[in-house]
């Protein structure tokens, strides 16, 4: 980690938790992964305010622990996703433009608490978009528990690891000094059967009519939160993957809308969409779809033949871009997109942007050209390039300097 | 007893007569011919007198003395050589040699030292001589301003030593390079959007925005913009360069022997696109192009909370 990452880190563990949890954490970036008590000597923070920081970091999955050997709990922070939390605004927003507002609350309210119960998710949110609806209107929770399970099932939020079931014949083991969490694969997005029945509650401003009102509501609410939710125990997280997953799916359909056309590009949208859970995040390819599945999910209105989408879908495959490959000729032609080819696409075009606008188009194009012939002596970059030899020289020595480009001595 | 030894004298060879057989023999066999085959046409000679002619022949400069592998070899010198050569002495001759065999890439004067090891101060006065008679001419090379080359005054030079059609007197032209640049990728530009205009089917779409190399080198020439002739190799080169500033794409089809603008049964075709991504995200903000990124960091002299630029750009 670089000081200028965990400066970065510290100020938003700062910004975000405080101070007792800003000293927590950055220690804990600094040193690596630490057990207890020596996070207390560093720190010279007391024991109980160590405790309640950890759980603040670990609640957020900032800090996670390990067993080690002996019994010795270490815990450790992880730097790079205390960085994520700029990214928190971004994520929101996406939610926001694929699920609407509703959408925008959950996926905020879990980003902000880390772990919640659905329920708990629910409710909170409820409450809140009532408060902005006009007077009267109230938002009922079973919209909210739709558009949460709408979220399960493209899995922008997944479960968190539970501690497992312990085993019928297991003796009586002494605990273990931390529990070790783990969750099954399906069960990851599998939405608890929640009956959950109830509008949304408008919180009484100050300034509203009924003032003897509260007093009565409150001792009722504080009942209502003493009964156990059925899905006591089941926390839920925002997958910070799946976000980062979508937004490379909008880059390679926002290139392919540039360099083709937009009918082109809402087929390589659909392609990604019908990928989107079959196909893990690390994956080269999605896996081959047929032409006849790709048609029948096109969005509604787009009203073009099975015989010109074929064309565009041919075209795809021949486009140098390399962006979609044929893969087989059963169902009319099988298509994959190669994740791999886009992303290295995308990579080296931003490379040529930054030179592009840093140093001017003429260095860009020097830099375009040893990107595709890898090797090049100086007179055959004036040849290519076809600009006049000194300036050539003058630009080849400018971005060795800023080191985009090495110089190898070669043997004669 | 004496023995009368009767030798079959030849009769005594006119020393002329022997050199023109010889000459009519080489005009026989242009490519040159070797000392058996004078010896086969002229068995009544005998060797020196063969010698004897054939050296007054190359002395006069009307034979060419060459080595091949199966021996010596006489070969026919041309006769408007030899009208030239008139009144020059041996070295110049041999200075004019070499510099006849180096073609159109011309020689330099340190190498025409070596081949002929003559003195420098001959070899200046010689070229000095040969230039004045219009023999010879010095050219100045593209690659090293400094060194002049030598070459047979009709010939003309080759690309490598002018730098072929972007190079006019040692100059690279950067104007006329630009502006065929702006051309190629304007016609380019223009037939990709009528072709996305035209609203057909995508592949008619798509195949009528490409241009093949002929046919923009047919556009080129009959813009008129260009006063050296430009073959369709320079086009090429010139739109290699648009794809290196990646504003053109280039397919390589398969094209039938006989198709305009066919090399090799292949076809060049070139199309204009645009990139495929926004610029991105970090020079569009002043960090990415500040000229003092290296020297700012909070508490510094040059930080982010007192950056001039910073403050100009949220200023919006």
């Amino acid at each position: 980690m670089t000081q200028a990452e965990i400066k970065l880190c510290s100020l938003l563990l700062q910004e975000h938790f405080g101070e007792i949890v800003d000293k927590i954490g950055t220690h804990l970036i600094r040193t690596g992964s630490q057990p207890l008590r020596a996070i207390v000597h560093g720190t010279g923070t007391s024991l109980d305010q160590v405790k309640k920081a950890l759980c603040v970091l670990i609640q957020h999955n900032l800090v996670t622990y390990q067993i080690h050997k002996r019994g010795i709990v270490e815990y450790e922070a992880h730097c790079s996703r205390i960085l994520r939390i700029l990214r928190y605004p971004r994520y929101i927003y996406t939610a926001k433009t694929l699920y609407s507002d509703t959408g925008e609350l959950i996926v905020e309210e879990l980003l902000l608490n880390g772990k919640m119960t659905m329920s708990a998710v629910v409710k909170k949110v409820a409450d809140r978009l009532t408060e902005t609806m006009e007077d009267g209107k109230t938002m009922d929770y079973a919209e909210v528990s739709s558009t949460f399970c709408r979220l399960a099932d493209t899995h922008f939020v997944q479960r968190c690891p539970l501690v497992p079931d312990p085993p019928e014949s297991a003796e009586a083991q002494p605990p273990p000094p931390a529990p070790t969490l783990s969750i099954n694969e399906k069960d990851m997005y599998l939405v608890p059967k929640l009956n959950l029945i109830g509008k949304g509650k408008r919180r009484r401003s100050s300034d509203d009519d009924a003032a003897g009102e509260p007093r009565p509501k409150r001792p009722k609410q504080t009942a209502e939160s003493k009964e156990p939710m059925p899905d006591d125990g089941i926390y839920w997280q925002a997958n910070l993957d799946r976000f980062h997953q979508h937004f490379r799916d909008q880059s390679i359909v926002n290139a392919v809308a540039n360099r083709m056309d937009q009918t082109s590009s809402e087929i390589v949208r659909t392609m990604l969409r019908m990928s989107e859970i079959t196909t893990s995040s690390g994956a080269p390819f999605t896996q081959p779809l047929s032409s006849n599945e790709i048609f029948r999910s096109l969005p509604v209105g787009y009203n073009i033949s099975k015989q010109v989408l074929d064309q565009y879908l041919t075209l795809l495959a021949d486009d140098p871009l390399e962006f979609v490959g044929k893969s087989g000729d059963s169902g009319g032609g099988m298509y994959v997109i190669n994740l791999h080819k886009a992303l290295a696409s995308l990579a080296m075009a931003t490379l040529e942007s930054i030179v592009q606008e840093r140093f001017g188009s003429r260095c860009a194009r020097i830099f375009r050209l040893v990107l595709r012939k890898k090797h090049l002596e100086q007179k055959q970059v004036e040849d290519f390039a076809m600009i006049p030899a000194k300036e050539a020289k003058d630009m080849l020595y400018k971005l060795l300097s800023e080191n985009l480009i090495s110089l190898q001595v070669g043997c004669q | 007893m004496a023995e009368v030894k009767v030798k079959a004298q030849p009769p005594d060879a006119d020393p002329v007569e022997i050199e023109n057989r010889i000459i009519e023999l080489c005009h026989q066999f242009p490519h040159g011919i070797t000392d058996q085959v004078i010896q086969n046409e002229m068995p009544h000679i005998e060797a020196q007198q063969r010698a004897m002619a054939i050296n007054r022949l190359l002395s006069m400069g009307q034979l060419d003395l060459l080595r091949s592998n199966t021996g010596l070899l006489y070969r026919i010198k041309e006769s408007q050589n030899t009208g030239k050569m008139k009144g020059s002495d041996n070295q110049e001759k041999l200075v004019y040699q070499i510099i006849e065999d180096a073609g159109n890439k011309g020689i330099w004067s340190r190498d025409i030292r070596y081949k002929s090891n003559l003195p420098l101060t001959e070899i200046n006065k010689i070229l000095k001589n040969l230039e004045s008679k219009k023999l010879i001419k010095a050219v100045k090379s593209v690659a090293a301003s400094k060194k002049k080359v030598y070459m047979l005054y009709n010939l003309q030079p080759d690309r490598s030593v002018t730098g072929g059609a972007w190079y006019s007197d040692q100059d690279f032209e950067s104007e006329f390079v630009e502006v065929l640049n702006q051309q190629c990728f304007k016609f380019l530009q223009s037939k990709a959007e009528t072709a996305r205009e035209s609203k057909q089917n995508p592949m008619i779409q798509r195949n009528s925005s490409f241009a093949s190399s002929h046919e923009v080198w047919k556009y080129i020439c009959e813009l008129g913009i260009s006063k050296v002739e430009l073959s369709m190799e320079d086009i090429e080169t010139i739109l290699n360069t648009l794809i290196y500033d990646g504003k053109v794409e280039m397919t390589i089809i398969a094209a039938k022997e006989g198709t305009v603008g066919s090399v090799d049964g292949h076809m060049k075709l070139y199309r204009a696109v645009s990139p495929i991504i926004q610029p991105t995200g970090l020079v569009r903000a002043p960090c990415g192009l500040c000229p003092v990124f290296d020297d700012c960091h909070e508490g510094g002299e040059i930080s982010p909370s007192n950056c001039v630029y910073m403050t100009e750009w949220l200023e919006f």
